[in-house]
């Protein structure tokens, strides 16, 4: 039972990094119907800003504000850097082809994937970095047969605070409120006054920021970052973020715990070879079933 | 509408697939498999002006990106070593680099490169998987390869193909060594072993297994745990719980040092304590920097001589020579293999009398006196490298390496 229970933690660790990347999908699908394939390499990015963070004056941070502030730091440096980022990409890349229609922006977030990802390879070099081990706690907590590091729990919780946060920001503010409404009816939200230009500087500012934070959770935890990891990530975040509901909060929070989850029991109890085989038919079972997701926007589709 | 609309995300992301990556290789035209027997460029014959060109295709980014990098600046310092000698026929050598991003599709591009630059010989490359699809596009376009990091029994044996060659040994070596190794050596009981389902670790797990064969029967062990995780991934947990629970003697690791390094330290984090062994791709300065030097205390590798241990007349000097260049020694024996494949290459050509692709590849064959860094350059008709021993090395609690017994 035990063994259960620890894979059932192994898999709400991965499941959260999932989730808070596919919130960052999810945000942006839902108020401007573009899936920013850059976001898994602003995820990436915000890794290595958080890397160079805890790296730079050997490890100046780590020494002044302790290992757990010296994470601090590396989070919100990472936190505030890619959402300067976010807003950036938008500015640059989005706003210019919106009024073109969809196809432009995805090729237009298609380059930017692209354009991050070999900027990163050009600024931190193309080989493997490793987070510094003096960056990382070690405690390990064991709970009967159960093995955990500290660093592990820290991140589940504040993975888990995270989407609570984002869960009541999105769901019970007036704010909130709006940004669902812009979601909703772009054209009906801005004649009721919704600013929309101030819901895409939130969307824009706060999903990146999320993977930017779970960027620097992924360094801290595994140790080892490269450029194109953003890649992994972001796919398996879409595939949450559809199993989910796109362009639904909750949707992207439960489809990317759900999604590590599942991987977890799969490669723990059956084959570790054949998790992703099994993953993408639950995908292909549920959009069937439910071609909008697990918990997908009911709405009508406008034609 | 809205299963068009989820049909069309589909759509875009498989296409993602091949847009995604960073393709740093020029994509030039795509190879078309009919314009094989045609001539495949215009013969723009590049040996002209004293100068022999050889191509290095080699995963300069992506995931063995270090393995690259030295298998670069080893190959450039040989060529630089030849060239002081007098170069070959009187010629200098001048190498073309391509890069293939380790992985097969940009190392397909890669190939189509160096073949539309009208090389005739070229290095290619460093990984199983990666190096396949480059060596048929060589052999449909008589373009001889020599592989120098690609181990995998299937290479040539699955089928021939009559202009590769490669300077590292092959798998079913290892795997025999391994299942010696463990059971009679350090007699382990229940082995566990994980492969990455890729054509180099998946083949030296099969081996394993086959090798492994006869003390299962015996009842001498047993193997309790065997599977494969998925390269490129970070948190390989699930798989460790399992492994963890079967409480095994021996973790044999068969693939990249990248997987090697998290899978190791993500196993003693969980608790495991058993022996760890890593076969020919893991022992490398990265393998160390992702695992930490704790994580990998006591774990024994199987490799190849490694580069420190040559003893050679010429790989003194090539070592010497490359240590006073980049201040270091090369980080694995693959990179000093990239390094023989050229020397292999210049003593063909030199045999041959020239680059013609197909004296070329018989002097490669029939070739008796070529001297190499890591030995005698010799090669069976299949295009495999004679006489390449095995040993096991152990990392101290200082990430350094000795040999083990």
């Amino acid at each position: 039972m035990s063994v259960f229970f620890e894979q059932l933690l192994n898999g709400l660790t991965i499941g959260s990094f999932y989730a808070l990347v596919a919130l960052g999908y999810s945000m942006v699908y839902g108020v401007m119907k573009l899936i920013n394939f850059a976001h898994g390499d602003l995820f990436t990015l915000g890794s290595y800003l958080g890397y160079t963070v805890l790296v730079v004056g050997a490890g100046w941070v780590t020494a002044t504000f302790g290992v757990w502030g010296g994470m601090a730091v590396a989070m919100l440096a990472a936190f505030l850097g890619i959402a300067v980022a976010g807003i950036l990409l938008e500015r640059i890349a989005y706003r210019p082809v919106y009024k073109a229609g969809r196809l432009p922006l995805v090729v237009s977030a298609l380059g930017m994937s692209i354009f991050i990802q070999n900027g990163i390879m050009a600024i931190w070099g193309p080989r493997f970095q490793a987070y510094p081990m003096t960056a990382v706690p070690k405690e390990i907590i064991t709970i009967g047969d159960i093995r955990i590091t500290a660093l592990q729990l820290f991140i589940l919780l504040l993975a888990l605070a995270l989407m609570a946060l984002i869960y009541w920001l999105v769901e019970k503010t007036t704010f909130g409120a709006a940004v669902r409404a812009a979601a909703l009816d772009k054209d009906t939200a801005t004649l009721m006054g919704i600013n929309f230009r101030q819901v895409i500087f939130f969307v824009f500012a706060l999903g990146p920021a999320l993977g930017g934070i779970a960027g620097v959770m992924t360094g801290l935890n595994y140790g080892r970052i490269i450029f194109n990891m953003g890649w992994v990530y972001g796919l398996k975040a879409f595939t949450a973020t559809i199993l989910g509901g796109i362009g639904n909060i909750p949707g992207a929070m439960i489809g990317g715990l759900l999604l590590g989850i599942l991987e977890t029991l799969f490669a723990g109890y059956v084959s570790s070879a054949w998790k992703d085989v099994f993953i993408f038919l639950v995908l292909i079972l549920v959009l069937i079933w439910r071609p909008t997701g697990l918990i997908g926007e009911k709405t009508a589709e406008k034609v | 509408m809205k299963r068009i609309l989820l049909v069309g995300l589909i759509a875009v992301l498989v296409l993602s697939l091949f847009a995604g990556c960073a393709s740093p290789a020029t994509p030039t035209t795509t190879p078309s498999p009919t314009a094989t027997s045609a001539t495949p460029t215009p013969t723009p014959t590049p040996t002209g002006g004293g100068v022999i060109q050889i191509g290095l295709q080699a995963p300069i980014t992506g995931n063995f990106a270090a393995e690259g990098q030295w298998a670069k600046q080893c190959v450039e310092v040989a060529a630089a070593l030849i060239n002081a000698k007098g170069g070959v026929l009187g010629k200098q050598v001048e190498i073309v680099v391509a890069d293939d991003a380790s992985n097969p599709k940009d190392s397909a591009l890669a190939a189509q490169k160096l073949i539309s630059q009208g090389l005739k010989e070229v290095i290619a490359s460093y990984g199983s998987s990666v190096t396949a699809p480059a060596a048929d596009l060589y052999d449909k376009n008589q373009v001889v390869s020599v592989g120098y990091g690609c181990t995998a029994v299937s290479l040539t044996m699955d089928k021939l193909r009559p202009y590769f060659f490669r300077t590292a040994g092959r798998d079913d070596t290892q795997s025999e060594f391994f299942a010696k190794l463990a059971v009679e050596t350090l007699g382990a009981k229940k082995i566990a072993i994980l492969h990455d389902n890729q054509d180099y670790g998946k083949g030296v797990a099969e081996d394993a297994m086959k090798y492994l064969k006869p003390y299962v029967d015996a009842g001498t062990t047993e193997v309790v745990y065997y599977d494969a995780i998925t390269p490129g991934e970070n948190d390989y947990s699930a798989a460790i719980t399992k492994i963890k629970q079967l409480n095994p003697d021996l973790l044999f690791f068969t693939a990249y040092y990248p997987e090697a390094g998290l899978i190791i330290k993500q196993a003693r984090q969980a608790g495991i304590t058993c022996t760890f062994v890593g076969n020919n791709s893991v022992p490398t300065p990265e393998f160390v920097k992702i695992a930490g030097v704790d994580a990998i205390k006591g774990a024994l590798m199987l490799n190849e001589p490694m580069p420190q241990f040559l003893t050679y007349p010429e790989s003194t000097q090539f070592l010497d020579a490359y240590k006073a260049k980049y201040n270091e020694i090369p980080g694995s024996i693959w990179a000093v293999y990239a390094a023989d494949a050229l020397n292999a290459l210049c003593a063909a050509i030199t045999k041959a009398g020239g680059t013609d692709p197909d004296k070329v590849a018989a002097a490669m064959r029939t070739m008796t006196d070529a001297k190499g860094i890591t030995g005698a350059l010799l090669f069976t008709d299949r295009g495999d490298r004679k006489d390449i021993p095995y040993y096991t090395y152990i990392y101290d609690d200082k990430g350094e390496l000795s040999l083990y017994k």
